[in-house]
């Protein structure tokens, strides 16, 4: 073995390293200087730390990005890593923008040290091809989401959200942890290049399939996938909005990106097959069923919610369900680069229009005092731009075109129907999420109805949103827009950079 | 001789961790820790005979001996009588009993069907030297991440359980 070089590491680390000094500063700060002062001073105070952290993570990727691994794999940076953290750090200061006017609790210290010890494991979590690091990533992940969930402590819902989401999470963390250490039991290492050759040797027996299955849990908890899902609607209605915007972006992108990587590059030998009529053992079929019940009980169940943000969770199982499906595209070597890119086009823009969504929550709520569907009548009366920006969010994550969200379906069926070398044996699967896709825009349009056909309901205060928030609903719009028109700003580095990684 | 050992240590763990949540005797939160104590030390035999001997002394040290204290004082402050009062729910315990049944299968199923390797146990160079240069080299990072974990762990803790002036 190499002799371990501190420097190597420190270099490869910096950009984490970075976010945690800022979260220690943002702490120290807010708990040693701020205590006397207003609400609103704190929470600049903190952004702004947020900010600086986030900056410097930013540089440091974009003009100094070091690539290599340390020890075997612990720690992995690749461009593509180096990318995929970017656009994490990126939803992060997003989330930090909306995060200006925090009622919901008088800790600001703790928010924002908390957002950003939260993004730093989500960056350990896709740069990194050990089991165990990246358990302990996916706990420095979960972790800090709980908390955030359950920060209004003068809310008996965001205590319920947290500890609904804190439950399903610890036994969803055993499961995940059990089927590792199976896994560990067949190959001898934690490495998962070495797994996927110890996985190679034979067909899949009963111990690796008790091991898939629980990894598939853990994951599937993760990205909020039937039946996996339960925690879901509760976590996002009742936590903070922007803790809910958190929630629902950086650590599904995170999510996303590290179980592709562990399918693809730890289990690929042992994909199976999901044709229609020829189910074969591996973790094919096991996703078709998940991705299916994701997309049938997300869409439908939507349809029926009257809280927005209840909506914006079934509507995210949906979501889940059609990245499982690209997800399954990663079967097939040859067709994998492609896939990737589909999938991390496909999560980023989800996450950007999700964010933009939930800022929108967070001004109609503090207006009409609940996210109910009722507080969006008339929204086009009362503020026009928010409207526009909640059609843009609204009819980019059904999947209208020149929206973002059209693109990434797109790419992401596209992928899957190329899965199989030509065989179509994805297809059906393709079929049913079209088919869903249509019936998730009968949901996102009666909401937009809401905000443009229906006149306000009697005297609502003014819904303005303050300026961070107006920058941040504004910019995610755009980007959501732009990366619809112009979607090579996007696919073009992603490619270039899953080629680089080798992939 | 190990096996031997091994079994016994094995058995003690099963049997004391399905008396700290399961006890038929005793409703009482003192008696659980307390079996969470023996389950602890039964653990650290088992290390023993890995020749983790450090971990060992770790694990009587900082589990059985600091948390377990921490433990029972918070069991102590708090009021728990409703938990001793309180009556299994059938239905609990059916869909409990069925899961214990199904994973007992599976386990026993993936056991039969690949079985257990006949290599001598690998030797775990447990001595507090090697586990050092470990902790500071290859899993440097990992133990780093653990820290931040922990560090998230202290701040949610504090701000959950304070309680907040209205």
């Amino acid at each position: 073995m190499n002799p371990f070089s501190y420097l190597e590491a420190l270099r490869l680390a910096a950009p984490e390293t970075a976010l945690a000094v800022a979260a220690l500063a943002v702490l120290f700060a807010d708990l040693g200087g701020m205590r006397g002062e207003s609400l609103r001073h704190r929470a600049i105070l903190g952004a702004g730390i947020t900010a600086v952290g986030g900056a410097m993570a930013l540089l440091w990727l974009g003009f100094a990005p070091g690539y290599g691994t340390i020890a075997e794999g612990v720690l992995v940076t690749s461009p593509l890593t180096q990318l995929v953290k970017a656009g994490l750090v990126l939803l992060t200061l997003l989330v930090a923008g909306l995060s200006l006017d925090p009622r919901f609790t008088g800790h600001v210290g703790e928010y924002f040290s908390l957002l950003l010890l939260g993004t730093i494991g989500m960056m350990v979590l896709v740069s990194t091809q050990d089991l165990l690091m990246l358990f302990l990533a996916l706990e420095l992940t979960s972790l800090p989401l709980y908390v955030l969930a359950g920060f209004n402590k003068r809310d008996r819902a965001s205590a319920e959200a947290a500890l609904k989401y804190f439950f399903f999470g610890s036994v969803a963390a055993a499961f995940l942890l059990f089927g590792f250490s199976l896994l560990y039991g067949v190959a001898g290492s934690t490495r998962l290049p070495v797994i996927a050759a110890a996985v190679a040797l034979k067909p899949p027996d009963a111990l690796t399939l008790v091991a898939l299955v629980c990894v598939v849990m853990g994951f599937g908890f993760k990205v909020a996938a039937v039946p996996f899902h339960l925690w879901a609607p509760d976590a996002y209605e009742g936590a903070p909005t922007p803790a809910a915007a958190f929630i629902a972006s950086g650590s599904k992108v995170a999510s996303f990106a590290v179980f592709g990587i562990v399918l693809a590059q730890g289990l690929g030998p042992m994909a199976g097959g999901a044709d229609w009529h020829g189910f074969t053992t591996g973790w094919l079929p096991l996703l078709a069923v998940v991705a299916l019940a994701s997309m049938l009980l997300g869409n439908l169940a939507a349809i029926a919610q009257r809280s927005v943000k209840r909506l914006l969770a079934y509507s995210a199982i949906a979501h889940a369900g059609y990245l499982l499906l690209g997800l399954m595209a990663l079967a097939t070597p040859a067709n994998r680069p492609a896939a990737l890119a589909a999938i991390l086009y496909y999560a980023i823009t989800y996450a950007l229009s999700t964010v933009g969504a939930f800022g929108i929550v967070a001004v109609v709520e503090r207006a009409t005092g609940s996210d109910a569907a009722d507080g969006f009548n008339g929204l086009a009366r009362r503020s026009p731009a928010l409207a526009l920006c909640l059609m843009i969010f609204l009819l980019s994550l059904a999947g209208i075109p020149p929206l973002a969200g059209f693109l990434g379906k797109f790419y992401v069926f596209v992928a899957a129907t190329r899965a199989g070398d030509g065989s179509l044996s994805l297809f059906w699967l393709v079929l049913v999420a079209i088919a869903l896709s249509v019936v998730s825009l009968y949901y996102y349009l009666k909401l937009l109805k809401r905000a443009y056909v229906l006149p306000p309901d009697g005297a609502v205060p003014a819904t303005r949103p303050d300026v961070m928030e107006f920058v941040v609903i504004g910019m995610t719009a755009a980007a959501v827009l732009g990366l619809g028109v112009f979607p090579r700003a996007l696919l073009e580095p992603l490619a270039l950079a899953i080629q680089q990684a080798g992939f | 001789m190990e096996a031997v050992f091994f079994y016994l240590f094995a058995a003690a763990t099963l049997l004391c961790g399905f008396l700290v949540i399961a006890n038929p005797f005793s409703r009482n939160p003192v008696t659980s820790a307390m079996f969470l104590v023996l389950t602890i030390v039964s653990l650290a035999g088992l290390f023993v005979l890995l020749h983790a001997f450090f971990l060992a002394a770790v694990q009587v040290l900082v589990y059985a001996g600091a948390v377990m204290v921490l433990f029972l004082f918070v069991i102590m402050l708090l009021d728990l009588q409703a938990e001793e009062r309180r009556s299994f729910k059938k239905l609990a315990l059916a869909g409990g009993g069925l899961a214990v049944v199904v994973i007992a299968l599976l386990a026993h199923a993936a056991v039969r069907e690949s079985p257990l390797g006949t290599a001598a146990p690998p030797m775990v160079e447990g001595s507090p030297r090697a586990l050092g240069k470990l902790l500071f080299t290859e899993y440097l990072l990992p133990f780093e991440i653990l820290s931040v974990l922990l560090l998230v762990a202290m701040v949610g803790v504090i701000l959950l359980s304070r309680k907040e002036a209205k």
